[in-house]
């Protein structure tokens, strides 16, 4: 049914700027601070499961039980296993920065060497033939003075043989 | 015990990539009238109005309230479903359950999206944590690219397999007057396509469309008397799960929503062979891969049994098993209108005298944690 090309009527044009200020809460928080001041990737553990988070969780999504335990937190990484990843070879919109996305743009579910929890994060390699799942990677992360304690103080994953 | 609830009305509006002379609430209107029509009653039988819409895509909140006098809302009970991908089947669900319970006789609900009014990426963005995923997920594509690397890793799928399904799909589509990519691809065709998220080109990606479904759904004492041939909903699953290894098989065995709502599903309605028990599936499909590997994951064939059903040509709409006779939402993506039209497109295979079928619509709903 294709409907009879009509007459483009009156639109309105708007972009939205609206300012956030999300609060990363406790366990988090200690995730950044770590990461910002020793430049070391922690995970925390359930105290239920055992299961070692990395991205940290501040509830254990199968126990409900808090994982706040600081005493639990173990170093994990900077090597890891690549799971899965994607490649962008077009660009888009970054709802973070209101910018368009670099490309060539790769993107790796890993897991880090000691947790039993997957992360996400970018991949230094772009060559999709270079790409190989269950490859193995290793975090780079920036030099102190320039850590801000987010999920940027990790630049990327670089390639690795071992 | 539940009372029984059909589908006694459907209409939906064309589905197009871009219609500036309308606005969002005109396509709710054009749905809404259709679904009516088609029931035979007014607006002033429906006791109960459902909405669903991802608001994020047009930018405004609360825009069931807003266009209340679009949809017939006005006066009546109901309210608005907001699942992302989700949202049409559960507002869907919301009626059911609304009959079902007793509570109403006949309820209608609508689902919606109009998608050139705003970007999809960023907004589909949003569904993750600003701390952390926000950045690395760009959009639905993100995520559907890796399960997609990873399902061909496990599997042996190719891309290849990816282009007969687009091609299949878009054979369906070309028959289908409402859907929104009606142009037939060959094989050939869908592999020339240019690359947007390795592995997935831009013909195996669905596309972003605009439309609205409404259904009027009845009880069963209603619904005998409104229509002869009521298309009964018999059974849905919703199934949250924990985004982590899980669905990679990662330090455990390999477990995903799809599993659990498939496993379920069919064990409480006595199903032990799927392909065999029932006649067709129309799944919500917004990728090329989505097709082989979720009938793995439902539980509807065997595990890396998918690519090779359509290698055969099983899935096709004249094979044994079709699945997403209507093109799927690999030709009709309005999001918050793509699920609601699964069931809708469900319930038009079981009318039509052609195909008898036995309908067990799969409902998933994903939720990252």
């Amino acid at each position: 049914m294709k409907e009879k090309v009509q007459e483009e009527l009156i639109y309105i044009n708007k972009t939205m700027k609206i300012p956030y200020k999300w609060r990363t809460g406790e366990v988090w928080g200690e995730f950044f601070r770590e990461l910002k001041e020793n430049g070391i990737i922690y995970a925390n553990q359930c105290p239920t499961c055992g299961r070692a988070f990395c991205l940290p969780k501040d509830v254990c999504t199968r126990d409900h039980t808090r994982c706040t335990d600081r005493s639990k937190w173990i170093p994990v990484g900077p090597k890891g296993t690549l799971v899965t990843y994607f490649m962008a070879e077009q660009s888009f919109l970054l709802p973070t920065t209101g910018e368009m996305l670099k490309i060539p743009f790769a993107v790796g579910i890993i897991l880090l060497d000691g947790a039993t929890v997957i992360l996400q994060h970018q991949l230094e390699e772009t060559d999709e033939e270079k790409i190989k799942i269950f490859m193995r990677v290793e975090a780079v992360i920036k030099p102190k003075a320039e850590r801000k304690g987010n999920i940027f103080d990790i630049v990327h994953f670089k390639t690795i043989t071992e | 015990m539940a009372n029984r609830v059909a589908i006694v009305g459907i209409g939906q509006t064309t589905h197009s990539g871009r219609r500036p002379y309308v606005n969002d609430g005109e396509l709710i209107y054009d749905a809404v009238t259709r679904a009516l029509e088609d029931a035979g009653l007014t607006i002033n039988d429906m006791e109960a109005v459902m909405a669903g819409n991802m608001d994020m895509f047009e930018g405004h909140h609360l825009n069931d309230a807003m266009l209340n006098l679009y949809s017939g809302a006005a006066g009546r009970p109901g309210f608005k479903m907001n699942t992302g991908g989700t949202v049409g089947t559960m507002t869907a669900i919301q009626g059911w359950y609304h009959i079902a319970s007793g509570l109403y006789d006949v309820c209608l609900v609508i689902g919606w999206e109009k998608h050139d009014e705003g970007p999809a990426t960023p907004a589909i963005s949003t569904i993750t944590d600003p701390a952390v995923d926000r950045h690395f997920l760009v959009g639905a594509i993100g995520g559907l690219a890796t399960v997609s690397v990873a399902y061909m890793q496990r599997s042996g799928c190719k891309l290849e397999h990816a282009a007969m399904v687009r091609a299949n799909a878009s054979q369906a589509a070309h028959r289908n007057p409402m859907a929104h990519m009606r142009e037939i691809y060959s094989v050939e065709d869908v592999m020339k396509a240019r690359m947007v998220m390795y592995p997935l080109n831009l013909l195996m990606c669905c596309p972003t469309s605009l439309g609205a479904t409404a259904m009027v759904l009845a009880s069963e004492s209603k619904a005998k008397k409104i229509c002869k041939k009521p298309v009964w909903m018999k059974d849905h699953v919703t199934v949250h799960v924990e985004y982590g290894g899980a669905q990679f098989g990662i330090g455990e065995k390999r477990w995903t929503s799809h599993m659990e709502a498939g496993a379920k599903l069919f064990k409480r309605n006595h199903i032990t062979k799927p392909m065999q028990e029932t006649q067709v599936f129309e799944m919500y499909d917004p990728f090329a891969f989505a097709i082989p590997m979720w009938l793995e994951d439902f539980l509807v064939c065997e595990p890396n049994e998918g690519w090779k059903l359509i290698e055969k040509g099983a899935l096709k709409l004249e094979g044994e098993y079709p699945v997403s006779p209507s093109g799927g939402v690999l030709c009709t993506n309005s999001i918050g209108d793509s699920a609601i039209l699964r069931v809708a497109e469900a319930a038009l295979q079981l009318r039509q005298p052609i195909r008898r079928c036995t309908l067990h619509q799969l409902y998933r709903r994903l939720r990252h944690t």
